[in-house]
């Protein structure tokens, strides 16, 4: 069996690039591939005291199957907890990247998306797809 | 000396609709029923230890939420900053208020999410006050 790829977004509040990796990750996982792809949860992933508490599949998740990391801004807390705890992670989005790229696109705020965030939410999951369709059943 | 505020740290998870109210809760806090007593931080910035982030935390109340029982913000805050101020679950007030199933849509949320998650708000924005009184 083919081994799927695991999706972690930075998932931060604090900013709408957090917002952005998760819509996007939701939308690679529910609608694009969804059978090729898993949320892994980034706070489970980074939870301390793992052992008492649960959690540490996620992070042999990681170390067995291919990764690709979203990172909100340029903290790159995602990459960051996947490379400490189970290995370089295979990819890693950026989302300012595209931010930058459509400055056009007025995204509302980082509790709403509004529909112009959510069009660039989906460019951004259409990348993160073209990621998996490489990674998929490798490792 | 800056004004005292209590941080809101919610779970950030998004594997499930628990955390999308943990999150909702968050926002409804600092944007509207504990406007200008409450903010945010990111989970995943303060585990990575972030130094002025702890230090702020460290000098401010705290408030965890968390959306499943393995209680992730109250567990990694508790780790990278070493205190919870006060800690609530999402699912207590699922269980509260039965006739208000969450719907399973974690992004967007639904309306009887929206309405648990201001149930919720209501409770710990009162929590807010207690706490501010406290320093």
């Amino acid at each position: 069996m083919k081994k799927k790829v695991g999706i972690i977004a930075c998932s931060g509040e604090n900013l709408i690039g957090g917002t952005l990796s998760r819509m996007a990750a939701r939308i690679v996982v529910e609608k694009l591939r969804p059978n090729q792809t898993i949320i892994l949860c980034q706070p489970l992933f980074m939870a301390g005291n793992l052992e008492k508490h649960g959690g540490q599949e996620e992070r042999d998740f990681a170390k067995n199957h291919p990764t690709i990391t979203i990172e909100g801004c340029e903290e790159e807390c995602a990459k960051i907890a996947v490379n400490r705890y189970s290995g370089p992670p295979s990819a890693t989005i950026y989302i300012q990247e595209y931010i930058d790229a459509h400055p056009e696109v007025k995204t509302n705020s980082r509790e709403e998306l509004g529909e112009e965030g959510i069009n660039i939410a989906e460019i951004i999951a259409e990348d993160i797809a073209k990621k998996v369709d490489k990674l998929y059943g490798t490792k | 000396m800056s004004e005292k505020k209590v941080y809101i740290i919610p779970c950030s998870g998004i594997g499930k609709v628990f955390g999308s109210i943990s999150r909702e809760i968050a926002y409804i806090l600092v944007n509207d029923l504990a406007k200008d007593k409450t903010a945010l931080e990111c989970l995943p910035l303060i585990v990575k230890g972030k130094k002025e982030v702890i230090e702020t935390l460290k000098e401010n109340k705290i408030i965890a939420i968390d959306g499943c029982p393995l209680k992730c913000s109250y567990n990694d805050l508790i780790e990278a900053v070493g205190k919870v101020d006060a800690q609530f679950m999402t699912t207590d007030i699922v269980k509260e208020n039965r006739d208000l199933k969450p719907e399973p849509s974690i992004i967007p949320i639904g309306d009887k999410t929206k309405k648990l998650s201001r149930k919720l708000a209501q409770k710990i924005a009162l929590k807010v006050d207690d706490l501010l009184e406290e320093n």
